[in-house]
């Protein structure tokens, strides 16, 4: 799994193709939304650009989804029949080391997962209809990386509040849907 | 010549910089730390355009030199040239980059709210403060062409002007 991808400027790679299954026009209860994570679980960055019920408030919401995720990764790699050496659990991996969960699908939704080896956790919930969204989620990363830790004015760690990042990811997600 | 460096670690040493004298050496002196990130410009500048003319035989004229900087040392150092350069023939310079490329990422809060910014605009604002952080950024290459030109026997003074990111003009003022 490639993480820099060389790109110069602000020259993007070109967007990868939306997994199949996306942007078809399925209607009802598609929900739509972005959470990013950094390593000590401040949540930096949550968009949505559809979601027809709200449980819990904002702060709870997010507690939640990044302690799910931290125990879903835990327990992934705890039950990896693959590998014998479970290795420091709860670090974030290197790319192509260790067990690294993906995603999970239920009927009225699927959520899909990628940390970087820097402990950046981004979550993309999509239709469950969709199918994988790594590549989309290492767009997104890139995408993080060119206007959001690259900003001068930007200091790590806080809620992204970036003009340039938020339309450039409104343009690619809404390929996605 | 010689070795290469990615792109991203000269952008992270240099807004490493400006934020370390801007907030830690002289937190409560902006001026002096402008003046210091000014002088390391400077210093880059002389270098740079040393080994950027070793081949050249001497500029005729200021506008000579300055077309220099437009094209070939820009070319160096941003992989493009000046988008429009202005000139009022009494020693005033305008230099205009459409798209400079330290500032291309540089963005402001989106929910700024600009109501309550007008009512009160003595009051230091989000918006001011983004303003003076990024113009903070643009001390460094003023200092670099001021460098440049002193290099070539043309004192100087350079300012910037970012009244539309990520377009950028630098103002030379040739010293009589």
């Amino acid at each position: 799994m490639q993480f820099f991808s060389g790109s110069s400027a602000v020259d993007i790679s070109p967007s990868p193709a939306a997994p199949p299954g996306t942007a078809s026009g399925l209607s009802g209860n598609n929900a739509n939304m972005l959470y990013i994570f950094n390593r000590s679980g401040v949540c930096l960055l949550y968009r949505e650009w559809h979601r027809p019920l709200r449980t819990l408030d904002a702060n709870q919401d997010q507690k939640l989804m990044f302690g799910l995720l931290f125990s879903l990764r835990s327990f992934t790699a705890k039950m990896d029949p693959t590998s014998v050496d479970k290795g420091n659990l709860g670090v974030p991996l290197l790319p192509g080391q260790g067990c690294s969960f993906y995603s999970f699908r239920t009927n009225t939704y699927k959520l899909s997962f990628m940390e970087s080896p820097s402990g950046i956790k981004l979550i993309l919930i999509t239709h469950p209809k969709t199918s994988d969204h790594q590549e989309s989620l290492k767009h997104i990363y890139n995408l993080y990386v060119e206007y959001v830790v690259k900003n001068p004015l930007y200091v790590p760690g806080t809620p992204i509040k970036s003009e340039l990042f938020d339309t450039n990811l409104d343009q690619y997600v809404k390929t996605l849907i | 010549m010689g070795r290469e460096v990615a792109e991203s670690c000269i952008d992270g040493v240099i807004i490493e910089m400006v934020s370390a004298y801007c907030k830690r050496f002289y937190a409560t002196k902006p001026e002096l730390a402008a003046r210091r990130i000014e002088a390391i410009g400077y210093q880059v500048g002389h270098q740079l355009i040393e080994r950027y003319t070793v081949e050249r035989p001497r500029f005729s004229d200021h506008l000579e030199a300055i077309k220099f900087i437009c094209k070939d040392f820009w070319s160096e150092l941003f992989k493009k040239q000046i988008d429009n350069l202005k000139t009022n023939h009494r020693g005033t310079f305008v230099l205009q980059d459409n798209r400079f490329r330290w500032l291309t990422r540089v963005s402001i809060d989106p929910s700024l709210d600009i109501s309550e910014a007008s009512q009160d605009s003595s009051a230091v604002t989000p918006e001011n403060k983004a303003a003076e952080a990024t113009s903070m950024h643009l001390y460094f290459p003023c200092g670099i062409i001021r460098g440049a030109l002193s290099n070539l026997g043309i004192p100087c003074a350079v300012s910037a002007d970012i009244s539309n990111l990520p377009a950028c003009s630098f103002v030379v003022r040739v010293k009589a």
